[in-house]
């Protein structure tokens, strides 16, 4: 598969090709980056260090409907998925959750809804010309030009976007945008090849994760639980911009007559999550559910699809409002072991 | 294997009869209910120990564990207890409405690998819900098995659930039964006493035998400890889990217990499955 | 000058009490400008606390956050009290909830910080991206001084300051059983500019102003979480039965969700603007609850959080309330 560029001339071009597809891309909503509908592609902001939210929102939205009913009614009817086309400006370690996610929603049985989107989607990832100082992608198996879970990845040189095909409808893709692009050089994609080793030097926030998934369960009782949740605030900032993370909550909701069964993210942080309908919880408190998050992300996963759930994006580190740092809590993890 | 179709969306199916096990706030009602459509009649097939995801289309939905066997004919029964917003709206309905129902979900109690041994099972409460399904299989099975006692209690004698099935069990005399209620009563005849008390009194020997236990936690703790007095081995010692569900098929998350699934890996476990999982007993 | 070792000292004092659990102040955090909450339990833990520019957290919150399991029976449940670092708005807060019995006056020892505004993360990290290295903070004089790993850089303390604190009137403690520092001069006052700013547009104006920021909110309830006066235990937000605001994340519950939340924060809000320091979408909430405050101070002359003898607003009543709205 040929490599191609698109001068930034043509960028805009480039996108309104895109654009004959259902595009998303990376936009302000509100006063946040998220990936959203692109129905002015001035709007589209690849010049940012990664979303807000992360692209999951759109394979797996925040809230969805599974199926609708009127009132009175028993007949079911779920709702067409619709078009999804083209997710352009997936960062590395995104595309990578993305990737580790689908373990979850096609194991044992399929996820309809999340296996539709995914199957209809191109990912159209962009290389990180400058990680953010959390990222740790190099230490879950990322890179900043990783290409997983991508059919096709962007490099942003000086006066061109690389676009490199990695699948078949990633090459599509190069083929119908044909008019705007030009052969790479080889001058091109050794400078690409610079950015993506300067990528690399920059991330300095490291992890050594050998040892983790296997000998985690035995700290259930260490002090560094406690300790971890003693400021934590019990909200969902971490999960829910978490890529890989992926627990819902199903809610009839009722409006006049039109029922309809939705699912909506939900948070292990949240006490609501496991509290059982007698007022039992197994995970009383903050102690428990922070322990359960780190575990299943580094050690329940691993026991089931064999692969860490974290990618090292940074964005529980980020926002955390009491900075709590998974990193830190790795670090206090290792220590221990 | 993957199965086609929308695992979310559930059938459609009537109650048929259902009446009050036991009275009071947290009160328990019984529904037999038929699926609408004769071809799921027909296809559905759950086993001892599975759990189903039943509901009301405006309300919600609530994992419930099966309490029939399906040696008992082609329909389901489910013994609910009022608690939450699903179940108090569950106990509304009377026979002619409609539910909806998903699953069956979760693995089952390995009754393949009892052929031979004698079964007890140690029930508390609405723990006996689960228990019932395996009582009907070896009552419907007998021959394959050596034995079959049942220790159950609550609270009061009110609290009791499938009081007037116990009759017959004893009348047939295929199952050895024993009752208990916590504090003593006018007219009971029988155990006085908490049932982990119970269980000593009955000292089953634990040769040949498999032993099942599902209830409140605490009684569960006890009874485990029981267990092992009596030497039962962690491998003839089962329980069943029950955890915040929504889904039923391993995707929404909540359900586990270290790194199991109760809604996949369970609600059926062996002791020596749990023993090592902190939270399983949490 | 802050002498934080003189802190160290009084928190050590603290923790070695008998009728004190443990104190929580701040600590630097793991990169950058960021700090943490800190939760001293021992004397030796007291070396790690600091106090700057960069301590927004307000702790107070931690107070009625804490989540207590059951007493086992047959032992005592401890009784002894958190010890607290508060700045003056933080103060506030735990007046409040002495006021609204949330706490006991018993339960805390309150350690009051006189406090010359802290920084606006947002401004700071905008001002120096891409920190790693942990950097520290002082006050100058009307300047922020930031530590940066090349050498100290001072900042007006205009472009940098969060938003509070600009219009702060209450920078030091109104309440505290031990003060730690100088009592610093009150620099700042509420002409309530912003609000105004946003009432003078066009109902339609408004409403698309709010619309936007809503629906960019992913209900992580962090405002709620870290407001140090939502703590209802059984919060309207969550309940299920009946549920008043729907799961389902969507303009319409979205706005419920908000409008629910500053209503009940009406008279209640002590203006510390955690909920907006934390929001990760950066929705202005504090734009909603100093709009509730605005009406709260114009029509019943009322002020939460200042006094811990008075009444709670909705809890009093003057013969001469305005009652206009009533219809």
């Amino acid at each position: 598969m040929d490599i191609k560029k698109v001068r930034n001339e043509k960028f805009a071009d480039f996108l309104a090709i895109l654009g004959e597809q259902k595009l998303y891309a990376p936009q302000k909503v509100g006063e946040s980056l998220r990936f959203a509908h692109v129905t002015d592609s001035s709007k589209v902001e690849l010049a940012m260090a990664n979303t807000t939210v992360p692209p999951k929102s759109i394979f797996f939205p925040q809230t969805e409907t599974l199926y609708r009913y009127e009132m009175g009614n028993t007949e079911i009817q779920p709702p067409a998925v619709g078009e999804v086309g083209i997710v352009l400006g997936v960062r590395p370690c995104d595309a990578r959750a993305q990737v580790i996610v689908d373990n979850l929603f096609s194991w044992d049985v399929d996820d309809p809804y999340y296996k539709e989107r995914r199957d209809k989607a191109t990912v159209v990832g962009l290389a990180c010309n400058k990680p953010c100082v959390n990222c740790f992608c190099l230490s879950l198996g990322g890179d900043p030009a990783s290409t997983e879970g991508m059919d096709l990845l962007m490099t942003e040189l000086d006066d061109a976007y690389l676009l490199q095909p990695l699948t078949e409808k990633g090459e599509k893709l190069c083929q119908a945008a044909a008019a705007v692009a030009e052969p790479a050089t080889a001058e091109d994609l050794a400078a690409a090849e610079g950015l993506h080793g300067q990528a690399r030097e920059m991330i300095t926030r490291k992890i050594e994760t050998g040892g983790i998934p296997e000998n985690l369960p035995a700290l259930w009782e260490n002090a560094l639980w406690q300790e971890t949740a003693a400021s934590c605030l019990g909200c969902g900032i971490c999960t829910y911009l978490c890529p890989t993370c992926h627990c819902f909550d199903i809610q009839d909701e009722v409006e006049g007559l039109e029922g309809r069964r939705c699912r909506m993210w939900d948070s292990c942080m949240f006490k609501e999550y496991t509290l059982h309908a007698s007022g039992h919880n197994p995970r009383p408190t903050r102690r428990e559910r922070t322990r359960n998050r780190i575990n299943h992300k580094y050690s329940y996963f691993v026991d089931k699809f064999n692969v860490i759930a974290c990618v090292g994006c940074g964005r529980c580190i980020n926002h955390c409002p009491v900075n709590i740092d998974i990193l830190e809590i790795l670090a206090q993890v290792k220590e221990a072991l | 294997m993957k199965e086609n179709g929308n695992p979310y969306q559930p059938h459609i199916a009537t109650v048929e009869d259902a009446w009050y096990e036991t009275q009071g706030d947290r009160c328990i009602k019984t529904f037999k209910v038929v699926f609408d459509d004769e071809k799921v009649r027909e296809s559905w097939a759950h086993r001892p120990g599975q759990c189903a995801m039943i509901g009301i289309l405006g309300v919600g939905e609530s994992m419930i564990s099966i309490s029939c066997s399906p040696t008992e004919g082609r329909f389901l029964r489910f013994s609910v207890m009022r608690m939450g917003k699903v179940t108090q709206a569950l106990h509304e309905l009377e026979p002619g409405d409609k539910m909806t129902v998903r699953g069956p979900y979760g693995n089952s109690f390995p009754v393949d690998e009892w052929k031979g041994k004698k079964i007890i099972t140690i029930g508390g409460g609405i723990g006996q819900a689960p228990l019932r399904p395996i009582i009907e299989y070896v009552k419907a099975n007998r021959g394959d098995y050596a034995g079959l006692t049942l220790i159950y209690g609550s609270r009061t004698s009110g609290d009791l659930c499938f009081k007037s099935e116990f009759d017959t069990y004893n009348a047939a005399n295929d199952v050895c039964c024993h009752l208990s209620i916590d504090v003593a009563e006018e007219g009971w005849p029988h155990y006085v006493g908490f049932v982990p008390s119970l269980l000593m009194e009955v000292n089953p020997s634990p040769e040949n035998t498999i032993a099942i236990t599902c209830g409140p936690p605490i009684m569960i703790r006890f009874v485990l400890e029981n267990l092992k007095k009596l030497n039962f081995a962690d491998e003839q010692i089962y329980t069943t889990l029950e955890n915040r569900m929504k889904c039923g098929f391993g995707k929404c998350g909540r359900c586990n217990v270290g790194n199991l699934y109760v809604c996949k890996d369970g609600p059926v476990f062996s002791y020596a499955t749990l023993k090592d999982i902190p939270e399983a007993f949490a | 000058m802050v002498d934080v070792e003189k802190l160290k000292e009084i928190a050590r004092e603290t923790v070695s009490r008998d009728d004190v659990k443990y104190l929580i102040g701040w600590r630097q955090g793991t990169y950058g400008f960021r700090t943490a909450p800190h939760f001293v339990g021992t004397p030796e833990e007291a070396d790690n606390l600091i106090f700057s520019p960069l301590c927004s957290h307000n702790l107070a919150t931690y107070l009625t956050l804490v989540e207590k399991l059951p007493v086992p029976r047959g032992q005592d449940p401890d009784s002894r009290k958190v010890a607290l670092l508060v700045k003056g708005c933080d103060s506030r807060a735990v007046v409040q909830q002495l006021i609204e019995q949330g706490i006991g006056r018993d339960s805390v020892f309150v350690i009051g910080c006189p406090c010359r505004g802290v920084v606006d993360l947002k401004k700071v990290e905008a001002k120096f991206p891409g920190m790693r290295e942990k950097v520290s903070a002082t006050w100058g004089n009307g300047t922020i001084i930031f530590n940066l790993p090349n050498g100290n850089v001072e900042v007006p303390r205009q472009e940098v300051l969060a938003g509070k604190c600009l219009t702060c009137r209450y920078p030091n403690p109104l309440l505290s059983d031990l003060n730690f520092g100088e009592e610093v001069a009150v620099w700042g006052s509420d002409d309530y500019a912003d609000v105004k700013n946003l009432e003078a547009g066009s109902p339609q104006e408004r409403w698309s102003f709010w619309e936007e920021k809503f629906a960019s909110c992913m209900r992580c309830y962090s405002c709620r979480n870290v407001c140090p006066m939502c703590y209802c235990e059984d919060c309207v937000l969550d309940r299920l039965n009946p549920q008043w605001v729907m799961r389902s994340v969507n303009t319409a519950e979205n706005t419920a969700f908000h409008l629910a939340r500053a209503f009940h924060l009406a008279g209640r809000c002590i203006e510390c603007g955690e909920c907006e320091r934390v929001c990760p979408v950066d929705i202005p909430i504090m734009k909603l609850n100093r709009k509730l405050s605005k009406e709260v101070r114009e029509k019943y002359a009322f002020e939460p959080g200042l006094d811990p003898e008075s009444k709670p607003l909705q809890a009093s009543y003057r013969p001469d309330d305005k009652e206009d709205f009533i219809l």
